[in-house]
């Protein structure tokens, strides 16, 4: 048990990468608010990129610029802070995408709330000529 | 007639094509050109019959002709040999006598475009079935039969034949789905050589064999109307009357007949399936389904489900036949293939004939149909002698064979049975025809018209083959003897 | 120039038209003709790719982008498995993309939209190509997420309510199996340190037995994260409402390609990265036969109760993909060769379903394949092309999925397994079961008296579509009459994914 306790604290961003992803996860699925579903993919997404840039680091080491006075340094890792890059760009192409879902949904149902929507859908469904194809 | 190898692929293949083409013409004309329609549709069938009579004949000269297509692995080849001339000439023949009757009978009904298209195809994968040279050929043109003739099958469009249809084709895709199994099952053990090259699955040993020749007898056995896989064809009764006659008494059921008779014989061998211990049991499936299948005939008011059941029954005496592995039981086999469509053909066209001029379909309401239908009738009497098996219809040599064959195998319980279910078919059918003559109501009855001798005069020269057929079997023997030696060596 | 860069080409033409597409938006000829032509150029770049794979057998051709070498550098594999799968991709979208011309306008809603239809459908298209030829982890990660978000864009194109709702239900679970997904690769690069797909699978190698867990993890995050995007039963819920309230011809795509994109880049993780061996050690082969015996079953069996024509074609596609899982599990050089080969039997056949489909609906005005009753008069070349392709789903021979169920059933008797076999043949005999009905309402029953409303509006199918259905049913009849160099092509692939370790 000591032990264990030890890992976790040595390993503490990688713990907190899970239970953010945990968060995450309970939140996209367990919340009817749709925004609060987007909110719960951002969090999946943080837990994502702590759990990369976290792998990349090196306690004690210096930022990834080249130092030519010091040639036995030892350089964090600079890959994964780019890839996170990618990742948040992503993520912000996503949520731009789902905000305007949801106001377009919005727009028709006047809420904001997945069940209240999916109940109205289903009441206009017999009479649902617009949607024609 | 030329023999030449070039002539024999030709034959080969415009017996095969025939039908196809002709289909896609038909439906190409016009729905309201009747004639040209019926012109162009009896053209093809009888070039279908004239191509695989040569075909035959070649197959019996002993050259047979062969033609190939490599499709990736495996390879679709058309490779008559004497068990698949035999097939293929009874079929093609009766499907001229199938179309003259259509003509008459479908006179005034709709959908005619669609029949005679399907029914050509239907012709074209019939030909198919019987010319086929290896396993996966077979397995190409039974799943097209299936195909074909659906929409022959659901053709009055009414509920009930959506259902039939529906039944048919689960029925058949799920036996379609057992044989495939079977198929890559003897693929990974022997390849997809012809069958002209002795058994699929000479020397090979495995203890695997028995239950592959059981999927493969179930498979088969859907088409062939083995109980309990038949539901589908009294079902399916209620397609028009040729269809009936030809298809579900003679084609179709046949394709499922031959393919048992191609696993028996030229996938596992005489000897494989001897040393099989599941080859003791089969026989008495075949004899179950002969005796089950004519008992229940006799439940049956409406004529044509009567029929069906009795086809159930009368299919199993070919098979009992192939089961037995002696040479006198597969001659009886197929002595009974050979002359037993003649017989049920008549029965299903008289059935026609009553139904169309009366609009009686039921036995117990056919009192007094004789004074108004006397030929039909006539017809229908000789044709019942010919399922009970007496002389001097021609089923009598079958039956004859088929005793002499259970009795040299060892098997003479099958003997009674044949005898037994001989008394049962007269059972069935003599009361009809007495009936038929006896009654004080006289139905009421349409005129006869030109449609209406387009329908007798097959009845007619089907009965007189049948009477010939009979009192000189040496018309058909070589036939039969060409497949004994063929697989009996 | 172009031959020798002819990998990272095949990628970026389709995604660089499609970005430049907007800005000729309103000459809607012109968007169209860009689209077709970068269409043509893929198959044409496909080919060329497939003929040097053939040339040179055994030695694959690594493509470094920008000239760096692995592992510091993205790679793009050409081998027979790429090949494969840009074929398919190439010769399947093609059609759908020519089916679209003068037909789109209307369902999406003016010039513009059209335009921005296209650049998503191009996007996706290049994203699938990348996905093929992809040697690398986050590249592989980066392209699932533009074709997730193509995809998604695509379903939300007719801006109906509804379809807006089953975008953000798609989004919401794609985005989410991304995240599983990169923080799978995130636990393979934390132990191995690589993203090559190499050089992490060698690492992995060396390190799985003193890491057990982690390795474990990663398989799971990225099956699970896959298999929601792949529709994987039990994880297929987004798929029905998805595939039915997009334009028809988002619908073929997203159903004969997308999904399949998804399944071959998680066949490279499984096979490539992993390795056989440890999909062993730790059951993944078992649990992808048993979710795909269940997909097979039970998508056949939702799909029967459907009367709206294009939910039944969505939970076919849920049944169709686990038979493709199931080949992927039996980890045998025929039963992998007819999954690979099923799949891209499946896509040809989907695409010509859901687009007759599309054609007949719009022609019609009617959703519903009750109210469809004799429409096979009415427009033959649709209603054969749906015949033809509903048969070769069954399974019928000469046609493609054939020769496809016929590997995968050699390959699960090769197993020794007889389930497999059995679900195999009871799938073919569920999908003749929900496809059969249309097939006679559409041929064998009269219509009912016509009660057209709009009937001005409602227009059947041009010149362009009936050549994209003649284009499907070609590729179908050819693959299920002359397969042998697909086949073969399948076959070295498979042997190729069986030899890593």
């Amino acid at each position: 048990m000591k032990t264990l306790l030890e890992k976790l604290i040595i390993n503490y961003p990688y713990f907190f990468a899970m239970v953010l992803f945990a968060i995450g996860v309970l939140t996209v699925l367990t919340r009817s608010n749709l925004f609060k579903k987007l909110l719960g993919i951002n969090i999946m997404g943080s837990a994502g990129y702590i759990l990369f840039i976290a792998a990349g680091n090196i306690r004690g080491g210096t930022e990834p610029i080249l130092h030519t006075s010091d040639p036995g340094a030892v350089y964090v890792n600079p890959l994964p802070s780019a890839l996170m890059l990618t990742g948040i760009v992503v993520s912000v192409s996503v949520t731009a995408f789902a905000l305007s879902l949801i106001i377009r949904l919005y727009k028709e149902y006047g809420t904001t709330d997945a069940q209240r929507i999916a109940r109205m859908r289903n009441e206009v469904t017999e009479s649902d000529s617009s949607d024609r194809r | 007639m030329f023999y030449s190898a070039d002539a024999l692929k030709l034959y080969l293949i415009l017996g095969l094509s025939s039908g196809a083409a002709g289909g896609l013409i038909v439906l190409m004309i016009p729905r309201d050109r009747r004639r040209l329609r019926n012109i162009i549709t009896f053209i093809f069938a009888a070039s279908g019959a004239v191509f695989s009579w040569l075909t035959a004949l070649s197959v019996f000269a002993g050259k047979g002709g062969r033609v190939g297509f490599a499709s990736g692995e495996l390879e679709w080849s058309l490779h008559p040999d004497p068990p698949g001339a035999v097939f293929g000439l009874i079929a093609s023949t009766l499907w001229l006598f199938a179309t003259v009757y259509s003509f008459g009978y479908m006179a005034e009904k709709g959908g005619q475009r669609v029949y005679y298209a399907f029914f050509l195809f239907s012709l074209s994968a019939t030909v198919g079935v019987a010319f086929a040279g290896n396993l996966v050929t077979l397995y190409l043109f039974y799943e097209l039969l299936t195909l074909a003739t659906y929409p022959l099958v659901i053709h009055e469009r009414t509920p009930e034949a959506s259902a039939a249809g529906t039944k048919y084709i689960m029925y058949n895709l799920s036996g379609a789905g057992a044989i495939l199994i079977a198929i890559i099952i003897t693929y990974r053990y022997a390849g997809n050589p012809d069958f002209t090259g002795g058994p699929v699955l000479a020397g090979v040993s495995s203890p695997v064999l028995g239950w592959l020749l059981v999927m493969y007898i179930v498979g088969f056995g859907v088409k062939a109307a083995i109980m309990p896989l038949h539901r589908w064809l009294p079902a399916a009764m209620v397609a028009p009357t040729p269809v009936s006659a030809l298809l579900h008494a003679v084609a179709v059921v046949y394709a499922g007949v031959f393919g048992v008779i191609r696993v028996v014989y030229s996938v596992f061998g005489r000897e494989l399936a001897g040393q099989l211990s599941i080859s003791r049991v089969l026989p008495w499936v075949a004899a179950f389904t002969i005796l089950a299948g004519v008992i229940i005939a006799l439940r049956q008011d409406v004529l044509k489900r009567r029929l069906a059941y009795q086809t159930v029954s009368h299919l199993s005496y070919i098979l009992l036949g192939v089961f037995t592995l002696q040479p006198c039981g597969l001659a009886g086999a197929m002595m009974q293939m050979i002359t037993y469509p003649f017989m049920k053909m008549t029965l299903f066209f008289c059935a026609g004939i009553i139904a169309r001029q009366t609009g009686e379909t039921r036995i117990s309401r056919m009192a007094g149909v004789g004074r108004k239908l006397p030929w039909t009738m006539a017809a229908f009497v000789a044709a019942t002698l010919g399922m009970a098996g007496t002389l001097p219809m021609s089923t009598f040599w079958g039956k004859y064979y088929l005793m002499k064959g259970s009795v040299a195998g060892g098997m003479w319980p099958f003997a009674l049975v044949l005898a037994v279910s001989g008394l049962i078919n007269a059972a069935c059918f003599i009361p009809v025809a007495v009936e038929a003559f006896r009654g004080d109501k006289t139905p009421s009855c349409k005129e006869k018209d030109g449609w209406t001798a387009l329908m007798f005069a097959p009845t007619v020269v089907l009965v007189v083959i049948s009477i010939v057929t009979g009192l000189v079997p040496g018309i058909v023997w070589p036939g039969v003897e060409a497949v004994t030696d063929w697989f009996f060596g | 120039m172009i031959a020798d860069n002819l990998p990272a080409f095949v990628i970026i033409v389709p995604l660089f038209v499609g970005v430049v597409l907007p800005v000729f938006a309103r000459r809607l000829r012109l968007v169209e003709g860009l689209v077709v032509l970068a269409e043509a150029a893929g198959l044409a770049g496909a080919g060329f790719l497939a003929y040097i794979v053939f040339a040179q057998k055994g030695t694959d051709w690594v493509y470094q982008l920008g000239g760096w070498p692995a592992p510091w550098g993205i790679e793009l594999t050409v081998n027979s498995l790429a090949v494969f799968f840009l074929l398919a991709v190439m010769a399947v979208s093609l059609p759908i993309a020519l089916f679209t011309i003068g037909n789109l306008k209307e369902e999406v809603g003016g010039n513009r939209r059209t335009a921005r239809f296209y650049t998503l459908f191009l996007l996706l298209v290049g994203a699938l190509a990348g996905m093929a030829l992809t040697n690398d982890l986050f590249n592989t990660y980066v392209l699932v997420e533009v074709a997730t978000l193509s995809c998604c864009g695509l379903v939300s194109s007719r801006g109906t309510p509804r379809a807006a709702e089953a975008a953000f239900t798609y989004l919401i679970l794609a985005t989410l199996a991304s995240s599983l997904v990169v923080i799978g690769i995130g636990f393979i690069y934390v132990i191995t340190g690589h993203l090559n797909m190499g050089f992490a699978s060698q690492g992995l190698a060396e390190v799985w037995q003193t890491k057990p867990h982690v390795v474990w993890l990663a398989i799971s995050f990225v099956l699970v994260g896959f298999g929601l995007k792949s529709a994987l039963f039990p994880l297929h819920v987004w798929l029905p409402d998805a595939h039915s309230s997009a334009p028809s011809p988002a619908s073929a795509i997203l159903s004969g390609l997308a999904v399949k994109g998804y399944m071959i880049c998680l066949l490279k993780f499984l096979y490539v990265v992993f390795g056989p061996d440890l999909m062993k050690e730790f059951s993944v082969d078992r649990i992808l036969v048993l979710a795909g015996m269940a997909a097979i079953i039970c998508g056949a069996v939702m799909a029967l109760p459907q009367d709206n024509l294009k939910r039944r074609l969505a939970f076919s596609t849920v049944s169709q993909v686990g038979y493709i899982y199931l080949g992927f599990g039996l980890m045998d050089e025929n039963g992998l060769a007819g999954a690979l080969f099923y799949l891209a039997s499946h896509a040809a056949i989907k695409s010509a379903l859901f687009l007759s489909a599309g054609a007949m609906i719009s022609a019609t005005g009617k959703k519903k394949i009750s109210e469809m009753a004799g429409i096979g008069r009415e427009m033959p070349l649709t209603a054969a092309a749906f015949t033809a392709a509903s048969l070769g789903l069954i399974g019928i021979p000469m046609f493609s999925g054939f020769v496809g169920k016929w590997y995968l059933i050699t390959g699960s008797l090769d197993t020794g397994d007889f389930l497999p076999t059995v679900i195999i043949i009871a799938g073919s005999v569920l999908c003749a079961a929900y496809l059969f009905p249309v097939i006679r309402v559409a041929w064998f029953e009269s219509p009912q008296t016509a009660n057209q409303e709009n009937t001005a509006q409602l227009k059947g199918p041009g010149a362009a579509q009936k050549l994209a259905l003649l284009m499907l049913m070609a590729v179908i009849f050819i693959l299920g009459i002359v397969p042998g160099p697909f086949i073969a092509l399948a076959k070295n692939a498979a042997a190729e994914l069986l030899m890593f370790r």
